[in-house]
């Protein structure tokens, strides 16, 4: 069994835990659920003994293996080598016997029903999902009494869901006392016989059963008020901005769609459908294997980000990890928010300082960026919400009519979310087109005029929005799946 | 209000007042603090240490650390680094020399060749680390090792046989005079500009603090560290002349010294190793107190290696401060 109780965690005087309290059965499977920076994450690293408690006491009996959400494979290792890096074959002399590591790894895998993984591939070059499969065998591999998965499911797809599932029933029906993450209710659903909620770092309630609705309200600590705002219509024959022929690129298989001024374009579809490749590959950050791009009737080459932002009425891409694709931490709020119109903002190579002193003024006041001293103050020290309002202020002030928004509420707290929503009508507003991706397919189901649902690289559907019902692209999505 | 609470107001003011400012004028604060604490020291265990003669001396010295440093650290701002810069500087100097032979006449000639050479170097440096991906240390210690192949066999171990002298007159009085100094000023001035004021400046500390998001906002990443290695090279050749004409002859190994002490400088000036922070004015402080604790040392007759241990425990005590502070950020 597992008890934490009285937990505390902080980080740099951030309370990442407070006094949390979190038990589970042995012979039951234990679902956590919180927002982003609830503490879930945390509290794992803590039951797992790689972070220490400030105060507080965690007790387990028994083997305990963990999954985590980041990777904790070693990338340069092959997978054989993974899979035995706690507990390699090892001869006489202690040393490891590697003509034995492959074929014992392909054992193993065979025996949990993965032998397309291949034993002997580089780990860093396997796909995120079979990552995360490898990761989920050393862990279910050790037979442990206590299992504790960390989002296991997150890049995994339908199938190999399902596959997981089956082994997490078949440990408790061992006995194993199995918990795990996931922000897909349903998964929790399928699988918790207990949900435990977090909020801010602290157990909020533990339950048999919870319902979606209510779960939410538990998690943010608020009813779903999620008011979205009216979407101006498109105007009839509006330009089309952006043409897409039979673009291929990484998951990437066959896509074709027109964007035109005005329009909210939603690209849905389970996880790791192509979604990232699609964005990439239209802003030249990943090379495309086939197709063409028009834009505003132009065709369009990108090689590089340089080639999509500075081509006719130009591309805007804001990434889903703000962090390490977007901002520019250490650097001011001037700097991250001046960086793409640098070009305009100087003369002979020099900065003009007072220019980008108004650019930066009007957009901080324009977004409503809280920020002290904007001019020197580190974007890294900003609120998670200030710090993407900054990241989409850049964007902003290069005028770019063709926006790729990818995931940008994500960890964002829901005044920002609030505040986004009402952008991007703004924007659409003001003749803008943009393409949306959000891992929270409610978001694109109230934001979207249309909603692409990409399934294995391909348009699988296109429903006419505003959808309203995120069940309706869910369903979009897995449908005819094999 | 009582006396005891205003003191301790006005000291909070004061600690707001330090926390307020950027790590960066942070570090560039410590970074004179440990020139002054040198400074300091040595006018304590040895009169005369900081009188403007002897002051003025280390300056000249700390010139062409300055100068090699300049290039280090514009690409340790972008997470490189620099190792050719020995034999860029030592070629550099006996291209300097050979084609100067000593006239006067010659000496643009000359000094234009040099730089070229400088600039050549730092160019393929930039060229092999940008375009082909090789890491930054083999790039530049491989050209280190085929510079100094190169400066031994085309010399034949001689730099100028028939040579009066190996720099010209004029320069020479040039670089023994404050002229030196004035140069050193000049290219503060410009590293600071380039960095602070300019658009291409910005662009570096972008690629210094994360070049996968640089690139993902257009920055032109492979062009900004080509750039940067090219003024590299052209940073350590111009050492290489400055030195010929400082000591009058351009000898093999003359560059050795230079690698450990343009990394150090570019340290105990403030510069991130990692890179994305730091300015050449916290460099010019690393660069003057490493040439002060030498001369300390050595007018106390610190056996040779004595100086050396002692010189590095200095930097790595220096370097200590800095990190513990570092920390609390």
């Amino acid at each position: 069994m597992l008890m934490v109780s009285g937990v505390s965690k902080s980080f740099g005087g951030v309370k990442a835990l407070r006094d949390a309290s979190f038990a589970a059965r042995p012979g039951e499977i234990h679902a956590l659920a919180g927002e982003n920076g609830a503490g879930k994450s945390t509290l794992i690293k803590v039951l797992c003994g790689v972070l220490r408690p400030d105060s507080g006491t965690v007790q387990t009996t028994g083997e305990l293996a963990t999954a985590f959400q980041e990777l904790s494979l070693a990338p340069d290792l092959t997978v054989a080598e993974n899979l035995f890096l706690h507990d390699p074959p090892r001869g006489r002399l202690g040393l490891v016997r590697r003509s034995v590591l492959a074929p014992r790894a392909d054992e193993l895998l065979r025996r949990f029903g993965v032998d397309y993984v291949d034993s002997r591939a580089v780990t860093a070059d396997l796909s995120v999902a079979h990552r995360q499969i490898v990761e989920l065998v050393r862990a279910l591999a050790t037979e442990p009494e206590i299992l504790v998965l960390d989002e296991p499911t997150a890049a995994l797809q339908e199938s190999q869901v399902a596959w997981l599932a089956g082994h997490m029933r078949r440990l408790r029906e061992q006995g194993c006392c199995v918990v795990f993450t996931s922000h897909r209710w349903r998964e929790i659903e399928d699988l918790a016989d207990r949900v435990t909620v977090f909020r801010n770092g602290s157990h909020v309630t533990t339950r048999e059963k919870l319902g979606e609705a209510e779960a939410v309200t538990l998690m943010s600590g608020r009813s779903i008020d999620r008011t979205y705002p009216r979407l101006p219509p498109v105007p009839a024959g509006a330009d089309r901005t952006l043409t897409v022929s039979g673009l291929r690129a990484g998951a990437l298989r066959e896509v074709s769609f027109d964007l035109h001024r005005g329009e909210v374009l939603g690209v849905g579809g389970l996880a790791g459908q192509g979604q990232a490749d699609l964005f990439l590959a239209l802003f030249g950050a990943r090379r495309a294997a086939g197709g063409t791009i028009q834009l505003a009737g132009r065709p369009l080459r990108v090689r590089r980000p340089r080639d999509a932002i500075r081509a006719g009425i130009g591309i805007a891409y804001v990434p889903e990890d703000r962090k390490s694709e977007g901002l520019l931490l250490p650097m001011s709020v001037r700097d991250n928010l001046a960086l793409g119109i640098l070009d305009r903002l100087s003369s002979a190579g020099l900065v003009r300082r007072s220019a980008e002193r108004a650019a930066v003024r009007s957009m901080v006041t324009q977004l409503g960026i809280v920020a002290s001293r904007p001019m020197t103050q580190p974007v890294g020290t900003l609120s998670g919400g200030n710090q993407q309002k900054v990241l989409m202020g850049r964007w902003l002030l290069t005028d770019a009519e063709v926006l790729l928004l990818y995931d940008v509420t994500r960890g964002v707290d829901a005044a920002t979310k609030h505040d986004f929503y009402q952008l991007i009508a703004q924007l659409a507003e003001r003749g803008k087109a943009i393409l949306l991706y959000s891992s929270e397919t409610e978001e694109i189901a109230h934001l979207c005029h249309r909603v692409l649902v990409l399934r294995e690289g391909r348009i699988a559907a296109e429903l006419a929005g505003p959808v309203g019902d995120a069940e309706q692209i869910v369903a979009a999505s897995m449908r005819e799946r094999r | 209000m009582s006396i005891d609470t205003q003191a301790s107001t006005q000291a909070e003011t004061g600690k707001r007042r330090l926390d307020s400012l950027t790590p960066n004028t942070k570090l560039i604060l410590y970074a004179y603090a440990a020139t002054a604490a040198v400074l300091l020291a040595g006018a304590l265990l040895h009169p005369g240490f900081a009188g403007w003669a002897s002051l003025r001396a280390m300056l000249i010295v700390a010139s062409f650390i300055g100068f090699v440093a300049a290039g280090q650290m514009l690409v340790v701002l972008i997470g490189g680094i620099d190792l050719s810069i020995p034999w860029v500087l030592n070629s550099a100097a006996i291209v300097f020399t050979t084609a100067g032979l000593g006239q006067s006449g010659r000496l643009p000639y000359a000094i234009a060749l040099a730089l070229c050479v400088g600039a050549a170097v730092g160019l393929l440096n930039g060229l092999g680390v940008a375009w082909l991906g090789v890491p930054a240390v083999v790039m530049t210690l491989g050209l280190n090792g085929i510079m100094q192949g190169l400066s031994l066999g085309l010399s034949g171990g001689l730099t100028c046989s028939s040579c009066a002298s190996y720099a010209p007159e004029p320069l020479r009085r040039l670089v023994q005079g404050d002229t030196q100094l004035l140069l050193w000023a000049a290219v503060a001035v410009f590293v600071t500009v380039l960095l602070s004021l300019t658009r291409f400046g910005r662009h570096v500390y972008a690629v210094g603090n994360s070049p996968r998001a640089a690139y993902l906002a257009g920055v032109p990443v492979r062009s900004v560290t080509v750039t940067l290695y090219t003024l590299s090279g052209v940073f350590a050749a111009l050492a290489g002349i400055t030195l010929v004409a400082y000591g009058g002859q351009a000898s093999l190994g003359l560059g050795d010294p230079y690698l450990f002490e343009s990394i150090a400088a570019v340290v105990v000036g403030g510069v991130s190793i990692l890179g994305g922070r730091g300015h050449y004015i916290g460099v010019v402080a690393g660069s003057v107190t490493l040439v002060a604790i030498v001369t300390l040392l050595q007018a106390k007759q610190v056996p040779e290696y004595g100086r050396d241990i002692i010189y590095g425990l200095v930097i790595l005590a220096i370097l200590f401060t800095y990190g513990r502070d570092r920390e609390h950020d």
